[in-house]
């Protein structure tokens, strides 16, 4: 077991976590430089594309250290966002060790503050990466400063690093041999082994990944999952390098694959534990805890024909993904579809590309909600996360939002726009700290409905890029709750209404009523786009009739082809969502629902 | 709808040359000599029988439609040969209604008796403009005196009908520039006019200057005001519309020939790039169509094979598709219950809450069970057939 360590990369977003870890498997010659590609942790494109992580992903590099032993290096690669805390609590258990990067020129980020007390909390080590110095910007001396002082390590124990040029690799390799400890654990022990990751292949069914703490699994072994209770006979057991490669046994401290034939994707949890089903062990690894989605969305197909694509491709998801979870649900203007719950806006924006982008499935999302409690006049309570279900305004007595603590890191040239977007989105208790030299730290409780409605973009905007955040949550206040419905041509589109605060309805609405106004072409008639709070109509746009599209001719040689033309167009309507007699293309949907970069941005 | 066999077929025939080609112009063309043209017709001739193989109607033709290109460019001679050999293989009433698309420029006294001779009944003149600016910028080869005196010399000539081609919605035309053409228009007094709305095609000069930013189409409201100026100051004058684009002074003066293309009559076409339905029963038909270019459709002739590019089935779906979306471009629009009898298709029961939209935004009203354009919706027929659900 001395030749293992198990660690992880903490990174802020676009710290260079994945650049780092492929420079780590490339000097371990872990891949063959023919197969290299940049990234290669990376393996979705969403992610090589929009340079985050979200699928914790793993690998194994043999390593010849100075010492002259060859050491079995196991980097488990965490997601970097703040959606994914609980897949970094998951990853981080099986670890013993931790690289924390921190960018030369940026400094400390919000993100890397809150994933490193995660660290702490789990016991790990922690070895400072100060990575990005070749950049100009670079300023070593003033990040060891905040090494010391904003993250309580010891700066001189960081290694400097350009994972870019593969500078200082060697140094952190060695680092990771020294400095992080080897695993424990009893291989005569009953089984324990974390389940930390699970893929799904099509012809080999459900790929586990463990990290085993106690005991030894071998190919033939019955396995039980300690919280579902499923049991399992495992087929193959292996290390995860680039490639698969099956081993006769994986021991305590080791982490590696498992196929057991599983073929139903419901039902594993990941954080679950394995143990042997003759000799289970007495308790599963502490520290399992089911996530808690607080925004809700319905998802729709576009076409109602893909309803039955879209269920099967959330089955799929969901055996990535733990924290997904979602439920049946229809819609008047929509259809059949599933009210789904996530941990954050970005988690629901990864599953909506996935959706798109590897089940090729073209959706309608509504606006994301988050679950409020509402007590009625009779004393009861309900929770409601969908407009669709919010009571008679008549019946309810009081209505309580979640409000969330958020940390707000900012170079203190932005503090008054960050202090003025809090108190915009009804922060209270708003507070400030000085943290290093022109950095600051704003504290804010604010209500997580206002966080969702382009919170981050608005933070990103007014502070150039430089403002970080990262948020818990904290109660249940009271809240003046209105819902607002967006009508066309007089009928409501249910997916478009929206549980607001009331002060914020009337503006809501209206950009509501001129983003459909902008994305609805103009069809044959006048079409009138309305805001309403119950009866009263509070935001009005219209969108005027074309006036003329006629062909001029139209005689033997001409109709084919006109008629191929309407045939083509009447295929895009299967595209489109009918309102009454009115047309709204999916576009309309997205461009109502997603956040908007101010003008003066880009 | 009457049922096809009422109508009898139309027999369509391209003349493909053109003295010069017109920038607008999207349609098989080509500026030819005198060698080309007796070779295009030697073709044509050979072209004759072997489409008459092919063609089962028993019906005889009442129409024969020369259209172009130019056919008044080829001798009347030669239009004489093309309609021996027309009625040696295929079955022809005895007095046709004979349409002939001619350039002003082409129109004298003489012409005239000629084609009158053959049996021409209606004469279509490619007018496009009386606005000598208009002209050029058309590069067309007449000026408006021409177009003037052509027009005068067809109606001395004796004609049943004498249609006038107009073109606007030229870029910068504005609606008294055009009420100014439809007064001259007017004044001459044909029997017949088409007002076609300039439709800029990828694939011509107008097209490619288009494409560099060197010409644009009219924006939409200036189009519908247009559009809107000449359907009324025309029906105000005595040419009501009975068509998108076709005005007549009266039931008698519309195109006995073009009418067929919009009901399903059956069509022949002969000659490059013509089109022809055949219609087996009323719910299912097949349209081919010649070799676009003329050297295509010569080389298939001297090989001795049909000149066939291509063709299509046409199921009741598709039938039912054309048959609203060309009965709502017309002044009678379409007949709810023939529709449904025809195709079995009910549009009203399909279409319910839009009908009611419709109705309601004045684009269509419900006139003796038919649907009927106005004048608005007349300007958007083509959006107005797309908004339909024909059910699966």
């Amino acid at each position: 077991m001395d030749h293992i360590r198990n660690f992880c990369i903490i990174a802020h977003i676009d710290h260079g976590k994945s650049t780092l870890a492929d420079r780590l498997i490339q000097r371990c010659g872990a891949v063959d430089p023919r197969e290299f590609r940049d990234q290669i942790l990376d393996s979705m494109d969403l992610e090589r594309e929009r340079g985050i992580t979200i699928k914790a992903n793993t690998v194994s590099m043999p390593y010849t250290a100075r010492d002259g032993r060859t050491y079995e290096l196991n980097l488990i690669d965490t997601p970097g966002h703040v959606d994914f805390s609980h897949e970094v609590r998951r990853s981080l258990m099986s670890c013993e060790g931790a690289l924390l990067i921190v960018d030369a020129s940026q400094g400390v980020e919000a993100q890397t503050v809150a994933n490193l007390y995660l660290a702490m909390e789990l016991g790990l080590q922690v070895v400072p990466v100060i990575n990005k110095i070749d950049l100009p910007s670079a300023d070593v001396d003033r990040v060891m400063e905040e090494i010391d002082r904003d993250l309580g390590l010891d700066p001189f124990a960081s290694i400097q690093v350009s994972a870019k040029l593969g500078t200082g690799i060697d140094d952190l390799l060695e680092a990771i041999v020294t400095q992080l400890p080897p695993p424990k654990g009893v291989p005569e022990e009953p089984l324990r082994a974390l389940l930390f990751d699970a893929q799904y292949d099509p012809y080999r069914g459900a790929l586990l990944l463990v990290r085993l703490f106690d005991g030894k699994l071998r190919a033939g072994t019955r396995v039980r999952f300690m919280h579902s209770g499923q049991e399992h006979k495992v087929e193959e057991v292996g290390w995860q390098r680039l490639k698969h490669i099956p081993v006769p046994e994986l021991s305590a401290g080791e982490v590696g694959y498992v196929l057991a034939g599983i073929k139903s994707l419901s039902g594993l949890a990941i954080g679950d534990t394995l143990t042997e089903a003759e000799r289970p062990a007495a308790e599963p690894v502490p520290g399992y805890r089911e996530a808690k989605p607080v925004v809700f969305s319905s998802i729709y197909p576009m076409a109602t024909d893909e309803y039955e694509d879209l269920t099967k491709a959330l089955e799929k998801l969901k055996l990535n993904d733990a924290a997904l979870i979602y439920e049946k649900d229809s819609s008047a203007a929509l259809g059949f579809g599933f009210r789904c719950g996530f941990l954050g806006l970005l988690h629901l924006d990864v599953l909506q590309e996935r959706l798109e982008r590897e089940y090729d499935l073209s959706l309608i999302l509504s606006a994301p909600s988050v679950r409020y409690r509402i007590v009625l006049a009779d004393g009861s309570e309900v929770w409601v996360d969908n407009p669709t279900f919010y009571p008679d305004p008549g019946s309810i007595q009081e209505s309580y939002e979640p409000y969330i603590k958020a940390t707000i890191m900012t170079p203190e040239r932005y503090l008054g726009t960050v202090m003025e977007l809090c108190r915009e989105r009804r922060g209270v208790e708003t507070t400030f700290n000085y943290l290093a030299a022109g950095r600051m730290e704003v504290i804010s409780q604010l209500p997580l409905a206002e966080v969702l409605f382009d919170f981050y973009d608005r933070l990103k905007s007014i502070t150039q890029g430089y403002g970080s955040f990262d948020y818990e949550l904290l109660d249940y206040r009271l809240a003046d709750l209105v819902k607002v419905d967006i009508l066309v041509n007089g009928e409501k589109v249910d997916a478009l209404s929206q549980l607001v605060h009331r002060e914020f309805a009337r503006p809501r609405a209206l950009r509501y009523c001129e983003r459909l106004a902008s994305t609805i072409p103009r069809q044959q008639f006048k079409i009138a786009i309305q805001g309403a709070i119950g009866g009263q109509i509070i935001a009005r746009t219209t969108i005027n009739a074309f006036r003329k599209d006629v062909t001029a001719k139209c005689y033997g040689g001409d109709i084919s082809r006109k008629r191929k033309l309407l045939e083509k167009q009447k295929e895009g309507k299967k595209r489109m969502k009918m309102v009454g007699a009115v047309e709204i293309p999916q576009a309309a949907f997205v461009a109502v629902l997603k956040t908007e970069a101010p003008a003066d941005e880009e | 709808m009457p049922p096809p066999s009422a109508s009898r077929p139309g027999l369509y025939v391209h003349v493909p040359f053109c003295a010069q080609v017109c920038p607008y112009c999207d349609f098989s063309v080509l500026r030819g000599g005198a060698a080309a043209r007796r070779r295009y017709v030697e073709h044509l001739l050979a072209e004759v029988p072997l489409a008459a193989a092919d063609w089962s109607d028993p019906d005889p033709f009442d129409t024969v439609y020369f259209g172009g290109g130019t056919p008044s460019i080829l001798p009347a001679a030669e239009l004489a040969r093309v309609l021996e050999t027309c009625r040696r293989h295929l079955p022809l009433v005895d007095e046709p209604w004979t349409c002939l698309e001619a350039n002003p420029e082409d129109v004298t006294p003489e012409s005239c008796a000629e084609w009158r001779g053959l049996g021409v009944r209606m004469l279509s003149l490619g007018v496009q403009s009386f606005d000598d600016a208009a002209l050029r910028f058309l590069e067309r080869a007449h000026d408006s005196a021409r177009a003037r005196a052509a027009v005068e010399t067809a109606l001395a000539a004796g004609f049943a009908t004498v249609s006038v081609d107009l073109i606007y919605g030229l870029p910068d035309q504005d609606e008294a520039a055009w009420r100014r053409q439809l007064e001259a228009l007017v004044a001459l007094a044909p029997d017949h006019v088409s007002c076609y709305q300039l439709t800029i095609h990828p694939r011509t000069r107008f097209g490619v200057a288009a494409a560099r930013g060197k010409l644009r189409e009219l924006p939409d409201e200036r189009q519908a005001a247009l559009f809107e100026l000449t359907h009324r100051f025309l029906a105000d004058a005595g040419w009501p519309s009975y068509e998108v684009s076709n005005f007549a002074r009266g039931p008698e003066q519309r195109s006995r020939h073009n009418r067929k293309y919009w009901d399903h009559t059956p069509y022949l076409g002969l000659g490059p790039s013509a089109h022809s339905l055949a219609v087996a029963t009323p719910t299912s038909a097949r349209r081919f169509w010649n070799e676009l270019r003329t050297p295509h459709w010569e080389r298939r002739l001297a090989a001795g094979e049909r000149p066939l590019e291509g063709e299509e089935r046409l199921g009741p779906r598709e039938l039912a598709t054309e048959a609203l979306m060309l009965g709502l471009r017309t002044a009678e629009g379409v007949d709810l219950d023939a529709f449904t009898q025809r195709y079995g298709f009910d549009l009203e029961a399909s279409n319910a809450p839009l009908l009611v939209e419709l109705q309601a935004s004045g684009q269509l009203v419900l006139r003796d069970r038919r649907l009927v354009p106005t004048l608005s919706g007349l300007a958007v027929a083509d959006g107005l057939a797309a908004a339909f659900t024909i059910p699966s």
